[in-house]
């Protein structure tokens, strides 16, 4: 893998479809900072042996300003290193090398504990699949971001409005096995809005859908730009490609 | 793909068959080796001295035997020893009685304070042949004495003090003032020639203790001092049969064969011997004869002295009869009664106060000790002192020994009486001694050895209390004399006996008593009690001597024939271990009951300590009594062998059960493994178009692939062990598997998934935080909660029973000696088999915390996305696994409670708490694990 060939911006897309009426704004902080993530030059590799002679290097000198109201798709084949610079931008992993800024500030300097509140406050991660929690109803997976500060209580009717937006305000007491794919996204969405995100990172979140049910998704996620929430979505699929502000494609 | 390469694909099908195996071969092959261990152990340890106790009547009601069986009631006709001796399961039968108490005064101490005037002309007639530095001037030291030129005046202040191990007791303290100084060779004119004296110097007043003592005077080499007249010692004296009780003890019964040459009862005489041995002294004895001991019969009397002296004083006071018998005695060597004697030195002026601490002379009855004789002369030497007498040769055969004949008494002790207390869990017994009369020791003779009236105010007679009832039998007896053949080392007797399964000799070796609480229950430093001065105390001294029957019937005045055996020990023909034998003993005891005496088998008994407390030990000065305490006794457990066999054997059958247990808990949970990872494998084979019925098979295969192995491994451990046990244990084993193959091939069915309409229970606690979070995954996940709750109890309840074992096996195996032999053998597989029960607990709690681990590794990765601290993570972790602890801990307790009361009762209750702790350990391991 060539580094001036690995990846490429295509272009910038401000078309959009009709918004989808939201109450989300009323959830959303004020943006303290103009450029909620910032990616700058990083590089991932897994494996290796002492010497690295062995190290499969996925992404390499990635770069990427994402603004707020953006939306951002990084798109590329399997294994083309999608999800890594998702867990990246949400501080699940640490890059090989490079920066990674949120807020203007890096990673780097944070310890865990920090790092972990920052992305409470900063980031919304929705994995691949919902990764919703076995036993718990959809409101309480939607309220479980909220646990740790303590605001379950305070949060319950934005949750339930939040589940309302997403079109599952009739499913909210129905546990996750008893959900479909995409409805157990739009719940893993909600949940990444609950503590009033400012960054949306999505990975591959209508993969294995209907197109009905994609459809719906990427509507949702097109709503949250309008409220000033930037979107990083990783996903090859064209109708979210296309209505995505700006893209990357892996090679 | 075929079955086998399947088998060995599906990692947990081969975890699970290997585990059995190990398992199986493991337990087999260690209960195998255990149970061989123990049974040699038993048996090795399980034929005593003797197998049979053949009493006139059972001296215990119980199955807990006194030590001291020997009663002096006799009982026993000699007709019925020769019957005895006659059947023909008879190897030995050794009777044994006790015959008296002696009471001995021991010979009159002395002080001796070095005066030694040098090398004389006098001296030199005296000298012993054969050394020449005896008549060498050159080679005499110069002369030395610790007394002055000029007589200085001496108070000596004697005493006596006796310990039972828990008091000191003084018995008495006497004083006695008086000048003494070094002593001169007075030369003096008489008829035919010059004559030398030693004199004292002028002015020397000497001094004198009162009657008996006879006052001081200055001799070749030592100033002497007479003291008090220490104590009086009662003796108890057994009589055995000296060819049989040789047979009985082997080579460590051959200090009694003097005895076997010792005259008839015709030719004892006490006149007659005595007049032999002063006719020796008439008619001449070579130096040579008198050291080794004049021949009397063909055996050296080497304590000829003691006889002698005895013989001429009865006869100058008139005691001796036609009817006085000599007595033939081999003696004891050494003696365990604490008696110390001492006398303090202090030079004074002539006001009566004290100038100098000269020092203090001490002497204690030790292993110089021989009653009936004198080793040596009970002297105390003067601080500073060197005994130079030795230039006259060795004289240590020429002791006198007694200075008068020892009292016989007709009044023997005969052995404590005891009532039963409680009895532990395991069998060990509580007895409390019977107190009896008081008894006064301490007293002085009416008369001296000179006829002279004793001063009797000099010491206070002291009381102790008997605890063995005195037996008056037989006839009044002229005075007999103790006539010694020779000695024994009890602790030989008793080495000879053997520790484990010690059986009662009587009087011969009484038991060692220690005590270990005090009247308030309280416990103290293990202390032994020593024996008092009197053979009625709690604690008697071994057998001051042992004599033939002949010796009893002269010392009780049986007449012939009387049935004056308190006891035969009787030792069957047949030869082998304890097992082989036991039918022919049995069948000999019982021929032996025919006759209408009492036969014990002893055979398979093992010594057993009992606790026994012991009221009335001593009164004070108003006569108010007080308890000793309780002390611990060795008495004999019967029928130790089968129970400790029973006993043990369970235990390893119960670990052996155990192990299993465990093994099939990480069957079953090694199954449901299975079954959730090929669940989806089945899924996409029924997709396929496979039936039910073809899936089933398909899992089946894999599993008869494990069961053949298991099969194999079973016959062929069956066939290495050649035991029933292994048999059942392999079968058993397959079984199981077998079944779990069937449960797994039912479990893999396709089942239909309801979407049931919801849904959310509202009664359940709402997650707001790390444990109510942890609280739902695991009522989510309850089957996976539940499984590794069990598996943390089995945990626990292994570790419990490991510590149990640890502690407490030869316990639970019972109280006797040989409980403790056998558990010993038998700890170091027991513990392995503990141990592989741990491990198979760990790995319980591997295998069923693996169900959930892929779903806990995922929604901890999800809280993470969200912002979860690692903090908060790790609180997560913690909760769930103190949650499974929570359950897990009542299993494991009572879990660790029930394998302790059955494999170690005792420590049932530390078994309880090692499950405890190793439950709520597991609880930050888990965490740190799952991490």
């Amino acid at each position: 893998m060539s580094n001036d060939l690995n990846l490429r911006r295509v272009r910038g897309n401000n078309e959009a479809e009709a918004p989808v009426q939201t109450r989300a704004n009323t959830i959303v902080k004020e943006a303290d900072h103009a450029t909620p993530l910032e990616l700058s030059n990083i590089t991932i590799r897994y494996g290796g042996g002492k010497n690295g002679s062995d190290a499969v290097s996925v992404v390499d000198g990635f770069d990427l300003t994402l603004s707020a109201g953006e939306m951002h798709c990084v798109a590329g084949r399997s294994g083309s290193g999608k999800t890594s610079i998702l867990t990246v931008g949400a501080g699940l992993t640490l890059p090989t090398s490079g920066r990674v800024l949120w807020e203007g500030d890096s990673l780097e300097t944070m310890s865990d504990d920090e790092i972990a509140d920052r992305r409470r406050a900063l980031i919304g991660y929705v994995d691949q699949g919902g990764a919703l929690i076995d036993g718990m109803s959809a409101l309480e997976n939607v309220l479980l971001p909220a646990v740790p500060d303590g605001e379950v209580e305070q949060r319950r009717e934005m949750a339930k409005d939040l589940l309302d937006l997403v079109g599952l305000g009739r499913r909210m007491r129905h546990r996750p096995e008893q959900l479909s794919g995409g409805e157990r996204q739009r719940v893993a969405i909600a949940r990444a809005l609950i503590l009033g995100t400012r960054v949306l990172v999505v990975d591959e979140p209508t993969a294995s859908l209907d197109r009905a049910s994609a459809n719906r998704i990427i509507s949702i996620l097109k709503d949250t730009t309008s409220d000033g929430i930037a979107v990083l979505v990783a996903s090859h699929d064209h109708e979210l490609v296309r209505l995505s502000d700006t893209l990357t494609e892996l090679i | 793909m075929n079955a086998v390469q399947r088998f060995i694909r599906s990692k947990v099908l081969l975890l699970t068959a290997a585990i059995l195996i190990f398992a199986m071969c493991l337990s087999v092959l260690v209960q195998t080796q255990s149970q061989a261990a123990l049974n040699r152990t038993v048996d090795q340890n399980s034929r005593g001295l003797y197998d049979i106790l053949v009493q006139a009547k059972a001296g215990s009601d119980g199955s807990l035997m006194q030590p001291e069986i020997a009663t002096g009631q006799g009982g026993v006709s000699f007709d019925q020893l020769q019957k005895i001796r006659d059947l023909s399961g008879t190897s030995v039968a050794a009777p044994i009685s006790l015959v008296s108490r002696v009471t001995q005064n021991l010979e009159t101490p002395r002080l001796e304070a070095m005066d030694y005037l040098g090398f004389n002309a006098g001296l030199v007639g005296t000298a012993t042949a054969g050394q020449p530095g005896g008549t060498d001037p050159s080679k005499w030291p110069e002369a030395q004495s610790v007394l002055s030129d000029t007589p200085k005046k001496y108070r000596l202040t004697a005493s006596a003090t006796s310990s039972d191990g828990s008091s000191q007791h003084t018995l008495f303290k006497s004083t006695a003032e008086g000048s003494l100084g070094k002593g001169k060779l007075v030369e003096q004119q008489v008829e035919g020639g010059n004559s030398i004296q030693i004199a004292g110097p002028e002015g020397e007043t000497g001094i004198k203790f009162p009657a008996p003592a006879g006052g001081s005077e200055h001799n070749l080499f030592n100033l002497t001092v007479a003291l008090p007249m220490a104590p009086e010692v009662t003796e108890s004296v057994v009589a055995v049969d000296p060819v049989s009780e040789r047979a009985l003890l082997g080579t460590a019964g051959d200090f009694l064969a003097p005895l076997e040459k010792a005259p008839p009862a015709d030719a004892r005489s006490a006149e007659a011997v005595g007049q032999h041995l002063e006719s020796l002294f008439t008619t001449g004895i070579g130096m040579q004869e008198l050291e080794e001991g004049p021949d009397f019969l063909g055996v050296k009397l080497k304590y000829w002295a003691p006889i002698m002296t005895q013989y001429q004083q009865a006869k100058r006071n008139g005691q001796l009869t036609e009817d006085s018998q000599a007595i033939p005695l081999i003696v004891r060597s050494g003696t365990s009664l604490d008696l110390k004697y001492s006398v303090k030195i202090e030079e004074i002026d002539e006001s009566g106060n004290v100038v100098k601490e000269v020092g203090t002379a001490e002497r204690s009855l030790d292993k110089d000790y021989l009653p009936f004789v004198s080793k040596s002369p009970f002297a105390l030497s003067w601080p500073g002192s060197t005994d130079y007498s030795k230039l006259l040769g060795n004289s240590a055969n020429f002791s006198r020994g007694l200075y008068s004949p020892a009292t016989w008494s007709t009044n023997f002790a005969s052995a404590p009486k005891y009532s039963d207390g409680s009895t532990a869990g395991n069998g060990a017994e509580d007895k409390t001694a019977t107190a009896g009369e008081w008894v006064t020791v301490n007293r002085l003779p009416e008369k001296s050895a000179n006829g002279e009236a004793v001063d009797q105010t000099q010491r206070n007679p002291v009381d102790e209390r008997a605890y063995r009832e005195n037996l008056e039998t037989g006839k009044k007896l002229a005075t007999p004399l103790a006539m010694v053949y020779g000695t024994f080392d009890p602790a030989a007797v008793q080495e000879a006996a053997g520790d484990v399964n010690r059986l009662p000799l009587g009087g011969y070796d009484p038991t060692p008593m220690t005590l270990i609480k005090d009247a308030q229950g309280k416990d103290v430093a293990d202390t032994a009690l020593k024996p008092s001065l009197s053979a009625t105390g709690l604690v008697s001294q071994s057998a001051g001597a042992i004599t033939d029957y002949y010796g009893l019937a002269a010392a009780r005045g049986y007449e012939k024939n009387a049935s004056v055996i308190d006891a035969v020990r009787v030792r069957a023909s047949a030869a082998g271990s304890w097992k082989q034998v036991q039918p022919e003993v049995d069948k000999l005891a019982a021929e032996i009951r025919d006759m209408g005496l009492e036969a014990t088998v002893v055979a398979g008994s093992a010594r057993e300590d009992a606790n026994i407390f012991v009221p009335g030990y001593s009164k004070d000065d108003a006569g108010k009594e007080s308890a000793l305490g309780t002390v611990q006794q060795s008495w004999v457990r019967q029928n130790a062998a089968d129970a400790v066999a029973g006993s043990l054997t369970a235990t390893n059958l119960t670990l052996l059960f155990l192990t299993l247990c465990g093994a099939a808990l990480l069957t079953g949970a090694s199954t449901v493994s299975y079954v959730r990872l090929r669940r989806s494998e089945a899924g996409t084979l029924r997709a396929m178009g496979w039936t039910q019925r073809r899936i089933r098979s398909w899992v089946l295969e894999e599993f008869a692939v494990g069961a053949g192995l298991l099969a194999v491994a079973g016959i062929v451990l069956s066939l290495l062990s050649w035991n029933v046990a292994t048999a059942i244990v392999s079968a058993s084993v397959l079984a199981l598997y077998l079944g779990a193959a069937f449960f797994a091939a039912q479990q893999l069915r396709h089942r239909e998934v309801v979407d049931q309409e919801p849904q959310h229970d509202e009664k359940l606690i709402a997650v707001d935080s790390p444990l109510t979070f942890a609280n739902r995954q695991l009522s989510t996940h309850r089957f996976n909660a539940i499984s590794l709750a069990v598996a943390v109890g089995v945990f626990g309840s292994a570790v419990g029973g490991l510590i149990a074992l640890l502690i407490d096996i030869p316990r639970a195996a019972g109280a006797s000696a040989l409980s403790g032999l056998a558990a010993a053998s038998v700890a170091l597989p027991s513990i392995v088999l503990g141990l592989s029960g741990v491990a198979v607990g760990l790995l319980l709690t591997l295998v069923t915390g693996r169900f959930e681990l892929k779903a806990k590794r995922r929604y901890l990765g999800t809280l993470q996305a969200m912002g979860w601290n690692p903090d908060m993570l790790g609180q997560v972790r913690f909760f769930e696994n103190a949650l499974v602890g929570a359950v897990a801990v009542p299993l494991g307790i009572l879990g660790a409670l029930g394998i302790g009361l059955v494999l170690a009762p005792y420590a049932a209750l530390w078994a309880a708490v090692a499950g405890l702790v190793a439950v709520l350990c597991w609880i930050p391991i888990a965490t740190k694990v799952v991490k």
